[in-house]
């Protein structure tokens, strides 16, 4: 009986490690390996708090969670800036920093023997000193971590995560804050497993360095696949499956150290098996309605999107957004050489082009994606140059991408949700602070997005996964996320490429009621017969600087600019 | 003074092994984008195969080489048959070849503790002790860095001269493009492979006969060419090569100054000092 509360004693234990995992891997995006050593952490934390300094409950526990978290958020900053593949090999150090550090500074951790005579819990009088006991106050853990698990995936700052997951330039545009969501996300994910390192301490009364290596960070991602990323009931799943069933290996007649092989050989090939043979683990990441934690009811409600297609004050024609003199160089190449635009309010404005002419890196620089080597950016004649993209959506310039990146797993409501301006559940500690704030916001939101899904006729599909749509509502749905931003200038890169008569004929309008109401656009577009259409003023762009400017039928006459076009 | 040219010289042999695993490890990292993790594994198989043959049935350490090279070529091209391949046919996303590596690191890994026990193995082999001076090494440590230099020139001439080896920077260049322009790129990935298992099982018999082997020191070699192709610079050879020869040379004459048992934290300051401050490496091809 002892033995059976014990392995649901670590079962909880290891249900915290897989869901706060989960959090950075599944939900994030992030593929850190350093998980054990943020347990690690917790672990050594409350054993040194507890043991060596003899604090009472529960300052050991809140330092072990502030130690695993500022180490976490310290160690994520300069991965942050690149790629993933630095994310693996800094967080890899970070295991194996930790390691050398409680095997070498004897004095604080006791080197290879480790910390023993860590006191146990007491809760009002009562020793918890048998794994019955214990069990309980593990469970409360697992049950509070799995709250704040929840309660963040569901929230606001939740979703802008999946977004960022699915495309991180796209969830800039919509105006998330990258840096933020993951610094903050890497900090709860270290601090929970941080809990789970402070309870293990209190159980075992002992804390070893061999108890936190590598392996066990592969174990906890063999629950996290198993279960499913991006499903945290998946990760309670796979933290029973595989705390439980190896335990079956214990009762097959074998020598310890071949079992406890047997034992990571198995968790390896549960790996490799799921990964090849259901990638979506056993209970996949919920889609359509399910998904959603909006009140599908609210999206009935009458909303204010109004205000998000209006322009904002000022005269029609005065220049709201303009670029001077901008240079661009990567390297020796000059993507941009010397350009300069004036986009001006109620007016639409193209950028026409042959390929390679520099018009996506002119959008990339109007919007903050890059910076310019040289020249400057101007927003209602305060220089923006420094500012990042998310702060310039907030600014109200806001873009779309040539090649869509829609947030594929998530719903079209949502895909344009998450784009909505000014949610307080973007900050987490709103969605646990002012939890009925945010949720009110949220019906909101939803009835928003709903009458934007209406304007582009899309509100048939709102349940659907972004990835199913076709091309001609994929590219809808792109110009509805652009909307959601609020933003008064609104950059599209190519938004009628490959659609047919009949869709263009439809979105004509859309962009000039834009227009009319106020809205500054500019499109990139190599369809003459769009920019005849549509278009106010035309930039025509060759070799990275700005060729000719004028009505569209003044530049289509000109029979150098057509040859340079059709070249 | 004399110490730290000892330093120098000690920094000059383990950069040299650092050198051929990142190379090994860059290479197929370059070519593929896959992070192979079991790299590590199964450098710890061809230094046990080595010591199977060598220590074990006592035959001469070349042939204990040759059959190290065998089964870290066998292991390395059966990952990606068996595992590598199968994910990218079905599409899987990227991660999914990174998480799998990990699966068949554990489990490679354990096999070894099973098939050959666990504890240091070590083959008895007289070998030449030099003295230059004040430094000392041996002909272990010649062979560490002689084996590099012939390796990584050899690659380098190969990748250069050859049909395949134009093929294989092809394929590092833009893995897309040589396939439009004809590359057979399922050949030349497990030519990759080969290649590169073939560099680890080098360093490992050299290892094996330097320091003994132990079931846990594929971590060490597979996170250390990691870093050496970080530092390189992702997608850059002789980037890896520079890397591991700097990450010596670092831990090496850190000694200097710092204790011996936190000789191996100095090379995550150099690779966090690296991202902080020259996130492409030291030789970037990366061109955005």
């Amino acid at each position: 009986m002892e033995y059976v509360l014990h392995v649901l004693a670590m079962f909880c234990l290891y249900s915290i490690l897989a869901t706060s995992f989960n959090l950075l891997v599944g939900f994030g995006g992030l593929f850190a390996l350093s998980q054990a050593a943020l347990y690690a952490l917790g672990a050594y934390a409350t054993a040194i708090g507890a043991g060596t300094l003899g604090l009472p409950f529960p300052i050991p526990l809140i330092m072990s969670v502030v130690v695993a978290a500022v180490m976490s958020a310290l160690i994520a900053i300069p991965a942050l800036r690149v790629s993933g593949h630095y994310l693996v090999v800094v967080s890899l150090a970070l295991q194996i920093i930790v390691l050398q550090v409680a095997l070498n500074w004897k004095g604080l951790t006791g080197g290879t023997d480790g910390i023993s005579g860590i006191p146990q819990y007491t809760f009002f009088g009562i020793r918890i000193d048998t794994p019955g006991s214990f069990l309980v106050v593990a469970a409360i853990a697992a049950v509070a971590c799995f709250w704040v698990c929840r309660r963040l995936t569901r929230s606001p700052f939740g979703r802008a995560l999946r977004a960022m997951r699915e495309n991180e330039a796209a969830a800039q545009a919509v105006g998330k804050n990258i840096l933020y969501m993951k610094v903050t996300v890497f900090a709860v994910s270290a601090g929970l497993a941080a809990v789970a390192g402070s309870l293990f301490a209190r159980y075992f009364t002992y804390v070893g360095a061999d108890s936190f290596t590598i392996d066990e960070t592969i174990y906890i991602l063999a629950m996290v696949i198993l279960g499913g990323a991006g499903n945290l009931w998946g990760s309670i799943l796979g933290a029973a499956i595989l705390v439980i069933l190896p335990e079956a290996l214990k009762f097959a007649p074998l020598p310890v150290d071949i079992a406890d092989k047997l034992r990571l050989i198995a968790y390896g090939l549960v790996l490799m098996v799921i990964l090849r043979f259901r990638p979506e683990g056993l209970l996949p990441e919920p889609r359509g309605k399910k998904a959603m934690f909006v009140p599908v009811d609210a999206e009935g409600g009458k909303g204010d999107a109004e205000a998000l297609f209006e322009g904002g004050a000022g005269e029609p024609g005065s220049v709201t957004l303009e670029g001077r003199a901008l240079k661009k160089t990567f390297g020796g190449i000059t993507a941009i050489s010397d350009f300069s635009i004036e986009l001006k309010k109620g007016r639409i404005t193209g950028l026409l082009g042959p390929n390679g002419a520099g018009k996506t890196t002119a959008f990339n620089l109007l919007t903050g994606f890059l910076r310019p080597t040289a020249g400057e950016i101007r927003l209602h004649g305060k220089a923006i140059g420094a500012k990042k993209p998310h702060e310039l959506v907030g600014a109200g310039v806001a873009r779309s991408f040539q090649d869509l990146r829609l947030f594929t797993k998530m719903t079209v409501i949502e895909n344009v949700v998450v784009a909505l301006p000014r949610q307080s559940g973007d900050s987490l500690a709103s969605v646990f602070l002012r939890p009925l704030k945010v949720r009110e916001e949220e019906r909101a939101n939803a009835a928003r997005a709903m009458e934007i899904l209406r304007f582009v006729e899309l509100d048939k599909k709102a349940h659907e996964t972004a990835e199913d749509l076709s091309y001609a509502e994929e590219k809808l749905l792109v110009v509805a996320r652009l909307l959601a931003t609020g933003a008064e200038v609104l950059l599209f890169d190519e938004p009628m490429s490959g659609l047919d008569q009949t869709t263009l004929q439809e979105i004509f309008p859309v962009i000039r009621k834009l227009a009319a109401n106020g809205k500054t656009v500019c499109i990139i577009e190599h369809n003459l017969d769009v920019i005849k259409e549509l278009c106010d003023t035309v930039y025509f762009l060759d070799e990275g600087r700005a060729m000719a400017t004028g009505t569209p039928e003044a530049l289509m006459n000109d029979p150098e600019l057509a040859a340079r076009y059709f070249k | 003074m004399d110490l730290l040219l000892q330093l120098f010289v000690n920094g000059v042999i383990n950069g040299a092994h650092y050198a051929l695993l990142g190379v090994g490890f860059g290479l197929i990292f370059a070519t593929t984008r896959i992070v192979h993790f079991a790299y590590g594994p199964v450098f710890t198989f061809a230094a046990y195969v080595a010591w199977g043959v060598s220590g074990g049935l006592g035959l001469p350490i070349w042939l204990g080489l040759i059959a190290a090279i065998a089964c870290a070529v066998g292991l390395g091209l059966l990952s990606y048959l068996a595992l590598y391949r199968p994910l990218e046919v079905n599409r899987a996303p990227p991660l999914a070849p990174l998480i799998a590596s990990l699966g068949l690191y554990i489990v490679l890994e354990n096999l070894v503790g099973i098939l050959f026990g666990t504890g240091v193995r070590v083959v008895d082999l007289d070998y030449g002790i030099y003295f230059l001076g004040p430094v000392f090494f041996t002909s272990i440590h010649l062979w560490q860095v002689g084996s590099f230099v012939i390796l990584a020139g050899g690659l380098a001439l190969f990748l250069r001269r050859t049909r395949y080896g134009k093929a294989i920077l092809a394929m590092t260049d833009d893995p897309d493009m040589a396939r439009i322009i004809g590359i057979d790129t399922f050949k030349i990935t497990l030519l990759v492979f080969a290649i590169g298992s073939m560099l680890s099982a080098v360093p490992a018999t050299l290892i094996l006969l330097k320091d003994g082997a132990s079931t846990h020191m594929g971590f060490a070699a597979v996170f250390m060419g990691f870093v050496a192709v970080i530092v390189g610079g992702v997608g850059s050879l002789r980037g890896a090569a520079a890397g591991g020869m700097l990450l010596g040379l670092v831990e090496s004459l850190g000694l200097w100054q710092i204790p011996t048992e936190w000789q191996q934290s100095i090379a995550f300051v150099v690779l966090y000092a690296m991202i902080l401050i020259r996130p492409e490496g030291l030789f970037s091809m990366a061109r955005r």
